[in-house]
């Protein structure tokens, strides 16, 4: 127990390391735009009649640092900030703060993405089992092929393809908003039938794009655990079928996490696709916004929380994996 | 002709010098095998010939026809026409250049850093090592369209070169650690360590003896980086986050979709799914061959 804590502090650190990293790289990023965002801004300010104080003042609480001083200033102030939680306040939706925008999309994508990544998994390793047990049958072929192709569509032309489908040719989901907006939030039950009829083809887009890599992973891995010489031995024992599938599907899934973390990096990038054809309100179709609306500090702001996502994302799954494995165990 | 005739030569006379036949002629053989290796070659070939000519067989600027808007698929039209009467196929044709340039960069940006530094940290260990792999591990992590899709706001993606080296710096990461991993497990062999012992330049190691074994997930690589590319790059321009310069499919995807309301009208249908098409049939075209990389440079595969 104690290696697995040491590991998931040195993970936790590197994690942090990262983030910080990454907030550098949108603060330079931001300053190394044509035309200065910043200075821009300030001089707009200027050229409406503020006073430079008044004028600076609203700069930096737009940016969460202030022009004017030494780079490195800056830089150390906008770090400073940014551990407090402070990520400066949006352009485009006037004087909000950037934390309360992006903690609001957040759930939409977050909840997608794992419920996509679930489905995806448990399907594709199941299926993986499957095509690998029964390689050499018609069966497993299927599978196989089911598989090969779902991982080569791209997921925006599998989300245009079901929103096609579903929505046009077939008109039986709804397109677009989270839920409907006749009815009210809340814990009631035509609201969580909404809510959940709407998010179905998010879902499965999600869901169908990443089950092809699921099921060859698993199918490749199984087969080497396959050739190994204590199922063989459990073989000749006598061991029943379904205990062996057992035997095998947990030695098998190990390898599954290693690739966990393209996966995940993955399916967050693909909240821009999925959520720009659906229409739906998370942090992708937020950064596409600010991209959009040339709103910087929203821009970083949702940038960095995917980035932190996909981190936290990544460190649950190491934990989990060193839990599983008792190699790592010891 | 004098070209033709060179490397025609070695195929004449087949077991070459070393007794293997020539490579071409090998790779020929394996490709031939299966009808399958045959198509995707030729989806391969066809679609790099539309990149290098395709724009010369149209006027710079297309022509348009008001009285064709929509046009549905016709003799004239093969794939219909798009809101200004313009031909989807030409379209396709011409916009075929930027899409398969910009790859064609990608890949090979790729396959450079990421075979580059894999065989440095595999073979080297020590400090190379842990640096390289603890940059490896964050450009894993770190999700990288949304990192394009930042970074397209300041770099001007409107040329292919641009696009190719953004997509590369991003997505050498996986190759890395493949490269590295073989490395590992070839440094402990034994022509390696004959070649050691002989006093042969770490440099002559690492590229004449470690970078032919690791051939086969270079090609595959290199193959899987074009279409993987392909898709970030025309998934930039469908979301419409990069300024449009040049025609190409992820525009006309983002144009059908989000301007001509293709989703929603059956006329617009075809401005639509051409693009779609284009981009399925050449990850078909990749995925067939890739079948027949994988033989020709697995020597596993090879003896079978």
């Amino acid at each position: 127990m104690k290696n697995i804590l040491v590991r998931l502090a040195k993970r936790i650190f590197a994690g942090i390391i990262m983030v910080l990293v990454m907030a550098s790289f949108t603060f330079f990023l931001v300053r190394m735009m044509p035309g200065n965002p910043v200075s821009a801004k300030y001089n707009e300010l200027i050229m409406r009649g503020m006073t430079p104080v008044q004028a600076m003042d609203e700069v930096r609480v737009m940016y969460g640092f202030i022009p004017h001083q030494p780079l490195w200033q800056q830089y150390l102030h906008y770090i400073v900030q940014i551990l407090h939680l402070n990520l400066g306040t949006s352009i485009s939706y006037e004087g909000v703060p950037v934390l309360h925008i992006i903690l609001d999309a957040a759930p939409w994508t977050i909840i997608l993405v794992t419920t996509g990544l679930i489905a995806s998994f448990i399907v594709g390793v199941l299926a993986g089992v499957i095509a690998a047990v029964k390689r050499s049958s018609p069966t497993g072929n299927a599978i196989t092929l089911s598989g090969s192709i779902m991982h080569g569509i791209p997921q925006f032309v599998m989300g245009l393809f079901l929103a096609y489908v579903f929505t046009t040719l077939w008109a039986i989901l709804p397109f677009g908003a989270p839920y409907n907006a006749a009815l009210t939030p809340g814990f009631n039950g035509p609201f969580i039938s909404s809510l959940v009829r709407h998010a179905i083809l998010p879902v499965a887009t999600y869901a169908l794009s990443s089950y092809g890599g699921w099921l060859l992973t698993m199918k490749s891995s199984v087969i080497t655990v396959l050739g190994d010489d204590f199922i063989l031995a459990s073989e000749v024992r006598g061991i029943k079928a379904k205990t062996r599938v057992r035997y095998i599907a947990h030695n098998a899934i190990l390898p599954l996490f290693t690739i966990f973390a393209l996966s995940i990096g993955f399916m967050f990038g693909g909240s821009l696709f999925i959520e720009d054809i659906f229409d739906y309100p998370g942090l992708g179709n937020l950064l596409l916004h600010a991209i959009d609306a040339r709103d910087y500090p929203l821009m970083s702001g949702a940038f960095l929380l995917i980035t932190v996502a996909v981190i936290v994302a990544n460190i649950f799954a190491d934990f989990l994996y060193s839990v599983v494995d008792p190699r790592i165990r010891r | 002709m004098s070209l033709a005739a060179t490397t025609e030569a070695p195929s004449k006379n087949s077991p070459g010098p070393a007794g293997h036949p020539s490579f071409l002629k090998n790779a020929w053989r394996i490709i031939a095998k299966k009808p399958g290796r045959l198509l995707g070659l030729a989806i391969i070939v066809l679609f790099t010939l539309m990149a290098i000519f395709g724009p010369y067989l149209y006027p710079r600027q297309l022509p348009i026809n008001p009285n064709a808007i929509y046009a549905p698929i016709s003799w004239h039209y093969p794939l219909g026409t798009d809101f200004e009467g313009t031909s989807n196929l030409a379209l396709i044709i011409t916009g075929a250049r930027y899409v398969l340039f910009a790859a064609a960069m990608a890949a090979v940006f790729t396959v450079v850093f990421g075979t580059a530094l894999g065989l440095i940290s595999g073979y080297y260990l020590g400090w190379p090592d842990s640096v390289i792999m603890r940059v490896t591990d964050f450009i894993l992590t770190i999700p990288g369209f949304p990192l394009l899709v930042v970074l397209s706001t300041i770099w001007n993606f409107g040329q292919p070169m641009a696009m190719g080296f953004v997509l590369g710096i991003t997505g050498w990461g996986g190759l890395a650690r493949a490269v590295r991993s073989q490395t590992l497990s070839l440094r402990e062999r034994g022509f390696i360590e004959a070649a050691r012992t002989l006093g042969l330049s770490p440099f002559h190691i690492l590229f004449k003896e470690i970078l032919p074994n690791v051939g086969s997930y270079i090609a595959m690589n290199l193959l899987l980086a074009v279409t993987g590319s392909i898709y970030a790059e025309v998934g930039l321009f469908f979301l419409g986050v990069v300024p449009f310069q040049v025609n190409n499919w992820g525009v006309m995807l983002n144009l059908a979709v989000f301007s001509a309301g293709a989703m929603s009208s059956t006329q617009a249908l075809p401005y639509l799914l051409s693009p779609l098409l284009a981009l399925l049939i050449l990850t078909l075209g990749v995925v067939l061959f890739l079948d027949a990389v994988d033989e020709m440079f697995n020597p596993r595969l090879k003896e079978a």
